[in-house]
Order: structure tokens, then C-alpha cells, then sequence
């Protein structure tokens, strides 16, 4: 009886609303039911959403984290007479003034460089197809069975495809690499400002116990990777330098551009030095023939630049051996790198295996130092 | 007046700031106002619950705590494995500076014995702030190596003293025995 009557009695109270309470119980349904929609479909695009900001942050952030480190010693150094933030300013005005000197020396070279390359390619290309299919030839006398193939064919179609793609994204990368003029010097500022309390911040979350080893850890691993950082641009750098000084005794074209691709594909271990030659001996080959200058430009690029420079002179001073990598380790972070993240991918690949390194090494020794003192007082009792 | 209104307005007193503590430190009464700012940005402020573990003996020791509030019990464990207690730290005591300089495993365990808030001075932040500012750093090295000095002094007085009281026992009684 009772329930039939309070059955009866809720409508007449629904009825009893105001029109007022209504609209506002409408209004907020209609509002729950649009937010949960609207989460519910940014939800399935999340993953999508971060993945995306991740894809278009990670290059920038990269590159600023790798100028911070290297620009961070001259400014700890200068800020030694005036601000953190007026020494920042003034290794920037130094910075952009070098960079701009830089940029007026190359323009010419690089406008000559890309007006000659649309014909000069082409030509290069021609003449390594001739000389291989001399040498396919030559082999199709003693291995009659490899006739089906048609090598030069297939690399004369793939330079062609290469070359169309370097030029039609030429104005898109051009764009890019605007952008990250202007992104990659503000993040750099920061870091460089910033970049302490943003490590203590990070510190400072580690629970009370753990606290002070992560704090030790962090000024460790940062030390070592800083050093890393500017040991491989460091590098870089004076390979891409004698690379051109060498290349400009002869009377190779683009010298400063082929300098500057031997410094960058430097930065990969063991393979980068190889892709890094292969364009210049290309280009000796076709335009100076097999005479003494090809086989100066030869010398130079393997035993002057590697041997002598990089593997007697530059790696025992600037990289420490714990970054060494094994070349089978290498070898895998180029191809996952690649498979990630492409060209960027292959030349990071190795530094970010090497950063997991030096943690891992970093902990070890950090241990290790602390064990020290006990085994030392043990093996000092009298047993 | 309503006390909510006189909270609200109060302004944070000079006494309740983290420099104002440094200051107050023997290791640091000597360093000038830029340099105490300096170490305030420097030293990590850490807080912590009662009866809860700052560090065991053997782990890795790398710099000092100073007590801002509550207390701290320094003890040892004694061979049956019980709570030895060696210290009993209130705040404006610090402990564990001699490990700031050189990295040796803690000699003592250390927990607190109420809610407690430590202010913290580590090595890597010495050798960060040395590279940077030298000449603070040294003022502020200078400072601990009085104060440890002075321990150090101290230390061997107690020594001589307790050599004093042995010899004494040593001699004529124990010969006759």
C-alpha cells in the first residue's frame, strides 16, 4: 500500500518543479552528457594527441638540451662577474654573432653548391653508372648466372628518386628549420637558466630515503653526459674542419659542404665515417679521375681524418671510455634508431644507448666506492 | 580584532626564514647576506614524519642535515642487535658533516623522533657551487672546517683524558693483581 503511494506521490512532485528547476536540470544533464561525450572522444585520440606532441617536441627539445650542454661551461664561467641571466645573454650575442659571420661565409658556397647540384648530380650519377656497368660487365663474363639483373638500372632509378625528393623538400625542411631557429634558442635559454632548478625539482620528488643518493646520481650522470655531449661535438667539429681544410689543398668542389656532412655523420660510430666518405670519393672519382689528388682525398678521409685525428688524437681526449660502445651495441641502436625515428633517429640512436650507459656505469661505481672502505677495513683485521 | 584578519595580513618574520636559520648555524654565522642567499637556493628543505629512518649505518654518506624543527635520535646498534643511543639532536644541531667533503659510508644510524623538518647540504651542491661562485664556496668550507676542527680538537682532549684515566687505573693496582 504504502510504496503504491509514494509511487503515485513522485510524479506529482516532479509536476511540483518549478519551470525554473527544470531548465536547470536540463541544463546540466545535457552539459554532464556533451563532457562525457567530449572526454570520451579526446580519449580515444589521446594516445594519438601525445604521440603527436612528442613527435614535433622531441627534435627541438633535443637540440636545445645538446646546446645547453654545450654552451653551459662558457656561461658558468662568465657567470662568475655578472648574473646567471646577463651571462646567458652574452654567450648569445657572441653565439648569434659567430653563427651570422658563418652564415655570410657559406651563402655564396651554398648558392653555388645548389645551382651546380641540379646539373652536377645528374652528372655524377651518370658517370658511376658507367663505370659499374664496366664492372657489371666484367662480372657477367665470369658469373654468366647474375645476368637477369640489371644493377645499373636499379641505381640509376634510385639517384633519380632520391635526387626529386631532395628537391621537392627542400621549401618544406627550409621551413622547419626556421622554426626551430626560434624554438630551439628560447628552450636553450631556459634550460641554461633553468636547467639546475629543473634537476632539483626532479630530485626533490625522490622519497626522504632515497633522497640523497638520487641527489648524488643526478650532479654524477649530468657531469658525465655533459662531457660526453661535448666531447662528440667537440669531435664532430674538428673532423668537419680538417676534413674541409684538407679537401680545399685540392681542387674538389664543395669542400665546405662535404666538410660539414663528414662532421655531422661523425657523430655515429664506426658506420658515420664511412657514409661520411662516400661523397667525397664520388665526387674525386668523377671530376679529378684515379690521379693523386683521389688518392690525397683518400688518405685524408680514411687515414688522416679517422686514424690519425679521430681514433689517436680526438677519442683517448675527449671521449672517456665508459661511453665507448660495443660495435655490435652500436650497430643496434642505428637500426632501432632508424626504425623509430628515421635519419635522426640513426645519428641519436647511439648517443641515448650511450646516455643508458653511463647511468648504469655512474650506479655501479657510485656503489661501489661506498663498499670500498668496509672490504678495506676487512681485509685490514688480523685474521 | 578578528584573528582571522590579523592571520591573513601577517607578513612572514625574519626569524621564520630559511636564511635567518642558516644564519644561526655556528657554520655559517660567519658568511655575508649574498652568500647566505646563495646557500638558501643551495640546501634542500626535507620533511619528516615521526620515528621515521634519515639514514642507516653503511649507506652511502654524502653530506650533513641540519635541524630546522623537531628531533633527531643519533644511535647505534650494539652486538645483541639493540638500539645503542648516542645522540639526541633539537633544532639547530646539524650531524653527518663530516661526510660533506669525503664520501665514507654513515658510522651511525639516524631517525627522527617527531615530525621533523631538515634542512640538507649536499656534496655535489658544494662542488656545483665551487665551479660557479668559488668565492662563496670557499667561505662556506671555511666555516665547516672550523666547526669540524674544533670537534676534531675537542676529540683529542677526550682522548688524552680518557689515556690519562686508563694509565691511572693501569698502574700500581692492577700490577698488584
Amino acid at each position: 500500500m504504502s510504496s503504491s503511494l509514494r509511487m503515485s506521490n513522485s510524479p506529482q512532485k516532479v509536476r511540483g518543479w518549478s519551470r525554473g528547476q527544470v531548465a536547470l536540470a536540463f541544463l546540466i544533464l545535457s552539459a554532464a552528457i556533451a563532457c562525457g561525450l567530449s572526454i570520451y572522444s579526446s580519449a580515444s585520440s589521446l594516445t594519438g594527441l601525445s604521440r603527436a606532441a612528442f613527435s614535433v617536441l622531441f627534435l627541438p627539445l633535443l637540440l636545445s638540451l645538446v646546446l645547453s650542454f654545450l654552451l653551459d661551461p662558457l656561461v658558468t664561467q662568465l657567470e662568475k662577474f655578472c648574473t646567471r641571466t646577463g651571462s646567458i645573454f652574452i654567450v648569445y650575442v657572441l653565439t648569434l654573432g659567430l653563427a651570422s659571420l658563418s652564415i655570410l661565409w657559406m651563402t655564396p658556397h651554398w648558392q653555388d653548391f645548389w645551382n651546380n647540384m641540379g646539373t652536377d648530380f645528374p652528372r655524377y650519377i651518370t658517370q658511376v653508372v658507367e663505370s659499374l656497368k664496366n664492372i657489371v660487365a666484367a662480372l657477367h663474363d665470369r658469373f654468366p648466372m647474375i645476368e637477369g639483373y640489371d644493377f645499373p638500372l636499379k641505381i640509376r632509378i634510385w639517384a633519380e628518386q632520391l635526387m626529386a625528393a631532395i628537391f621537392a623538400q627542400a621549401p618544406q625542411s627550409a621551413m622547419k628549420v626556421g622554426g626551430l631557429m626560434i624554438i630551439v634558442p628560447l628552450f636553450t635559454f631556459f634550460f641554461l637558466r633553468d636547467g639546475r632548478k629543473i634537476l632539483r625539482t626532479c630530485v626533490s620528488l625522490a622519497p626522504n630515503r632515497q633522497f640523497e643518493m638520487v641527489r648524488d646520481l643526478s650532479y654524477l650522470v649530468s657531469r658525465q653526459l655533459s662531457q660526453f655531449v661535448r666531447g662528440r661535438v667537440l669531435e664532430a667539429l674538428i673532423i668537419g674542419l680538417v676534413v674541409t681544410a684538407g679537401l680545399s689543398l685540392t681542387d674538389i668542389r664543395y669542400a665546405p659542404v662535404l666538410g660539414i656532412f663528414a662532421g655531422v655523420t661523425n657523430l655515429i660510430p664506426y658506420i658515420g665515417p664511412i657514409i661520411g666518405m662516400v661523397p667525397g670519393i664520388l665526387i674525386a672519382f668523377v671530376d679529378l679521375g684515379a690521379g693523386g689528388q683521389f688518392w690525397w682525398i683518400v688518405i685524408l678521409y680514411i687515414l688522416i681524418a679517422q686514424v690519425l685525428i679521430d681514433n689517436f688524437i680526438l677519442i683517448p681526449i675527449l671521449i672517456s671510455r665508459v661511453a665507448n660502445l660495443h660495435p655490435l651495441l652500436v650497430f643496434f641502436a642505428i637500426i632501432v634508431g632508424g626504425k623509430f625515428y628515421g635519419v635522426i633517429g640513426m645519428i641519436i640512436g647511439v648517443p641515448i644507448l650511450s646516455v643508458v650507459k653511463i647511468t648504469l656505469l655512474e650506479v655501479r661505481t657510485y656503489r661501489r666506492t661506498f663498499r670500498l672502505p668496509e672490504s678495506a677495513l676487512e681485509s685490514d683485521r688480523p685474521h | 580584532m578578528d584573528p582571522l584578519w590579523t592571520n591573513i595580513f601577517r607578513k612572514k618574520l625574519a626569524e621564520e626564514s630559511l636564511a635567518y636559520f642558516l644564519k644561526n648555524l655556528p657554520i655559517f654565522s660567519e658568511l655575508s647576506p649574498r652568500a647566505l642567499t646563495t646557500l638558501e637556493e643551495l640546501v634542500h628543505v626535507r620533511s619528516y614524519k615521526a620515528h621515521e629512518t634519515i639514514f642507516e649505518e653503511g649507506d652511502p654518506g654524502s653530506g650533513m642535515y641540519m635541524i630546522r624543527s623537531g628531533s633527531v635520535e643519533i644511535y647505534a646498534k650494539n652486538e645483541d642487535g639493540v638500539d645503542d643511543e648516542l645522540a639526541r639532536l633539537t633544532p639547530g644541531d646539524f650531524f653527518g658533516e663530516t661526510t660533506l667533503t669525503a664520501p665514507a659510508p654513515r658510522s651511525a644510524f639516524a631517525r627522527t623522533l617527531e615530525t621533523t623538518e631538515l634542512v640538507g647540504l649536499f656534496r655535489a651542491d658544494i662542488l656545483e657551487l665551487a665551479e660557479r661562485k668559488p668565492s662563496i664556496s670557499s667561505s662556506i668550507l671555511l666555516g665547516l672546517t672550523r666547526v669540524v676542527s674544533e670537534r676534531l680538537q675537542a676529540a683529542s682532549l677526550e682522548i688524552r683524558r680518557l689515556q690519562n684515566q686508563i694509565g691511572e687505573h693501569v698502574s700500581p693496582e692492577s700490577i698488584e693483581t
